[in-house]
């Protein structure tokens, strides 16, 4: 366990209160409503509030809340790569670099990067690197920095909209904007768009259909660009569940745009009517 | 302040295209996002923030779609956003740069400008002594041609290798330095290709000076 | 990223249009894995090991079991630790902390490969709830990459779990109620775990318009982008994932899912059959060793 000793440490051995709360027996049942009243088996996502170009000092940010999920994105570059191999003298380089607060978590989390922070930033670059023509940015490095302020489940798809809402504003090139949808199967049933608590539901024992879905998908090229799961699910299921994140992510695409056309029509100077 | 001097750039825009009355400028109102497609690739031109892709144009960036057509040719489709471009020094582009060190194989400057737009972050950039001038390349002291400090115009010649960073040449009678200081601080004024004078204390510095093109000079 | 080949056009249409009609520079076809070398109990200091040399890719695992505690979360289970260790060995790019992003991006991808219920029984590995379980160390080592490291690695953590032995203990309670740990005294005595679980790794490749199964990394250089699937004997999905720069639209997600599907399920069968014939040889079978 990596430590920083610049910062003021807790007590070495410290656990959360939530630990000695007693579980419910039988979890969640899989079959009646969810917690939030949305449905289940349907497509039905949470509603988002995102916003454009909140911090002034960066290339291009972005906003987006869903449910009590928060997360923050900011673009810099593209700018000189400070590490540098033959491929940067071609195309650029893209860095994702993504981040949970420590209280983002019910657990407190630590201020240094762990694996699973490490994870999150590999999944998200490679989510992302299909969208962005970095051809274009030779020996250059455009980095996007994701903070994840509040995680209530299905943070990585929604860090990847949100990143590539940042990667627009900065006025990066991008064949595409990526949109990201997750998914929770649970047996026969699945829920869209995760809370964390339907995401730890690990539902009856038995269950050979449980796990969960992450889908970056690029609307206009018809096109995936990240795609993860894990828990154990069947081919068929998997399947499904893809599409039914691709459905999930069409859902998000009107508001998108719709929000960037804003911050886009705002910092512009728009052209005068003809 | 910055709206005016945007409304001024403009106003001049549409001067410009009064004057040449033969080249049309259609700007749409119609704001296009990453991906979506803009045209059949045999109607238009690719310019800026557009890719091709299957036959047809698409748009890479969030902006306002601009239609430039000079005379029976193909019209120009870029995609446009009102805020700066992003510029990366590019092979053949004139840079504004500042010398940061000099030694006696090159001097190391800091790229600040790509033709007229600034960069935000800045570029790193190498003039090696042989590319300094274009006769006598084997007389050339980088000690007589900059000094730290110093503003300097030159072009890209390429970007590099893995090592370097961008080598960029002044090779020209167009380019070398443009701004220098003398010892006694103050700005010297060019007095030939290779001399520079200070003001105050009439001092002569060996400079490899750039004639300024009326072109290059901003009000 | 990793070891990258310099691979020139012409090779890349060459390479390109073999699979386009189901050959393959080596003579394979499109879903064929390479010559697969595997063997157990290569390390003696271990409680449990296995090397795999699949093509010239060669992965050696070795397995350490230890007592600790266990999670709060779960306190009737044991865990498992996975550290994938990209030596300097298999390619100078790894030396000194090359490797490091590689190994940590492997072994996040086995965490979420055994993020499941039924690929191990972490139920056996409890010895006292909420005190006591076993942890198992599963550290591996690339000894040389040649292409799909994922799918070697994999399977050789199946053989390496197979071959684990973890020691009998007992929980003895004195008088005043305090527990004692006692240890078998017979090393023979000891538990074995079930592996008929534990999924497999397939990586498909696409390259053009198809997909191939066990790249070399002249296949994978012409490979814009990749899916890791880990598979059951069951046919059963316990981690996917997108890996490499480009994007795939979703029908050929949906054939390389299917695909490997197919391959991972057959990859078990001779596994498992192969790994049973070498314990059954026990001692009397001969070690090739390392590079033999």
């Amino acid at each position: 366990m990596p430590t920083d000793t610049k910062r003021v440490r807790g007590p070495d051995v410290s656990q959360s209160p939530s630990l000695f709360v007693c579980q419910p027996a039988d979890g969640v049942s899989p079959q009646g409503p969810r917690a939030d009243g949305r449905r289940r088996d349907q497509v039905d996502v949470r509603p988002v509030f995102v916003r454009c170009g909140l911090v002034s000092q960066a290339k291009g940010s972005a906003y987006i809340e869903a449910g009590n999920t928060k997360l923050m994105c900011c673009v810099y570059g593209p700018r000189e790569t400070e590490r540098k191999d033959e491929t940067d003298m071609k195309c650029g380089r893209l860095t994702t670099d993504m981040r949970f607060a420590p209280f983002s978590c019910p657990e407190r989390g630590s201020w240094i990067q762990g694996s699973q922070e490490k994870d999150f930033s590999t999944m998200l670059q490679e989510s992302l690197q299909p969208a962005v023509c970095l051809h274009k940015y030779p020996r250059s490095q455009i980095e996007v920095n994701m903070m994840v302020l509040e995680n209530s489940g299905s943070v990585l798809a929604h860090a990847i909209t949100c990143a590539s809402l940042a990667l627009a504003d900065a006025g990066i090139e991008m064949y595409d904007l990526v949109l990201g949808c997750s998914l929770r199967q649970n047996g026969a049933s699945y829920v869209a768009d995760p809370t964390s608590a339907e995401e730890n539901d690990r539902g009856p024992d038995q269950s050979r259909n449980q796990g969960s879905l992450t889908v970056a998908f690029l609307p206009s090229l018809n096109q995936i660009s990240g795609l993860q799961s894990d828990g154990e699910m069947s081919e068929d299921t998997l399947t499904a569940g893809v599409r039914t994140c691709i459905e999930g992510c069409y859902k998000l695409y009107p508001l998108v745009q719709q929000v960037l056309s804003r911050c886009v029509s705002r910092a512009a100077c728009a052209p005068p009517p003809r | 302040m910055q709206q005016a001097r945007r409304a001024g750039d403009h106003t001049n825009m549409v001067f410009h295209f009064l004057l040449h009355g033969h080249i049309m400028h259609t700007t749409s109102w119609f704001l296009f996002f990453p991906g979506e497609k803009l045209c059949s690739a045999e109607d238009c031109v690719l310019g800026t923030g557009v890719y091709l892709r299957h036959g047809y144009i698409h748009s890479s960036l969030a902006g306002y779609v601009v239609r430039k057509s000079e005379g029976k040719e193909l019209p120009m489709i870029s995609v446009v956003r009102g805020t700066e471009l992003q510029l990366l020094p590019d092979v053949g582009a004139i840079v504004t740069c500042k010398v940061t060190s000099i030694n006696p194989r090159f001097a190391k400057v800091h790229i600040l400008k790509v033709g007229s737009t600034s960069l935000k972050d800045h570029f790193k950039g190498t003039i090696r002594k042989e590319d300094v001038r274009a006769t006598e390349k084997d007389k050339v002291e980088i000690y007589k041609s900059f000094r730290p400090g110093d503003i300097v115009l030159a072009k890209v010649m390429s970007l590099g290798n893995v090592e370097s960073s961008y080598l960029l040449t002044t090779a020209e009678n167009e380019l070398g330095v443009v701004v220098a200081h003398s010892e006694s601080g103050a700005v010297m004024v060019p007095i030939s290709w290779s001399e520079m004078q200070c003001p105050l204390t009439y001092a002569k510095e060996l400079r490899k000076v750039a004639r300024v093109q009326a072109k290059h000079l901003e009000a | 990223m990793m070891a990258a080949v310099e691979v020139s056009e012409a090779e890349k249409v060459y390479i390109l249009h073999g699979i386009r009609d189901d050959l393959r520079v080596d003579g394979r076809g499109c879903e064929d894995y390479r010559h697969m070398e595997i063997e157990t109990d290569v390390v003696s200091n271990t409680d449990g090991s296995a090397k795999v040399t699949l093509g010239h890719t060669v992965v050696l695992v070795g397995i350490k079991t230890e007592i600790g505690k266990p999670r709060p979360m779960v306190p009737n289970e044991g865990y498992l630790e996975f550290f994938v260790d990209c030596s300097a060995n298999a390619t100078p790019e790894f030396e000194g902390r090359g490797g490091e992003e590689l190994g940590t991006e492997l072994s996040n991808t086995l965490y979420r490969v055994f993020n499941n219920k039924h690929s191990i029984d972490l139920k056996r590995l409890c010895i006292s709830p909420g005190e006591h379980c076993w942890v198992l160390y599963v550290d591996v080592l690339l000894l040389q990459c040649d292409g799909n490291l994922y799918d070697a690695m994999s399977i050789a953590i199946k053989a390496a779990l197979f071959n684990t032995k973890i020691p009998k203990v007992f929980i003895s309670s004195d008088d005043e109620g305090g527990k004692d740990i006692e240890l078998s005294d017979d090393p023979y005595d000891c538990m074995r775990l079930n592996v008929e679980n534990v999924p497999c790794i397939v990586t498909l490749c696409k390259v053009g318009h198809r997909h191939i199964v066990d790249a070399t990394l002249q296949e994978k250089a012409c490979s814009v982008a990749s899916l890791i699937m880990s598979v059951t004997h069951k046919g059963t999905v316990t981690c996917t994932r997108k890996v490499g720069g480009g994007s795939l639209d979703p029908e050929s997600i949906f054939e390389m899912t299917e695909a490997g599907k197919r391959v991972g399920k057959a990859l078990h069968a001779p596994l498992m059959k192969l790994l049973e014939q070498e314990e059954s040889l026990g001692k009397k079978q001969q070690k090739v060793g390392f590079f033999g």
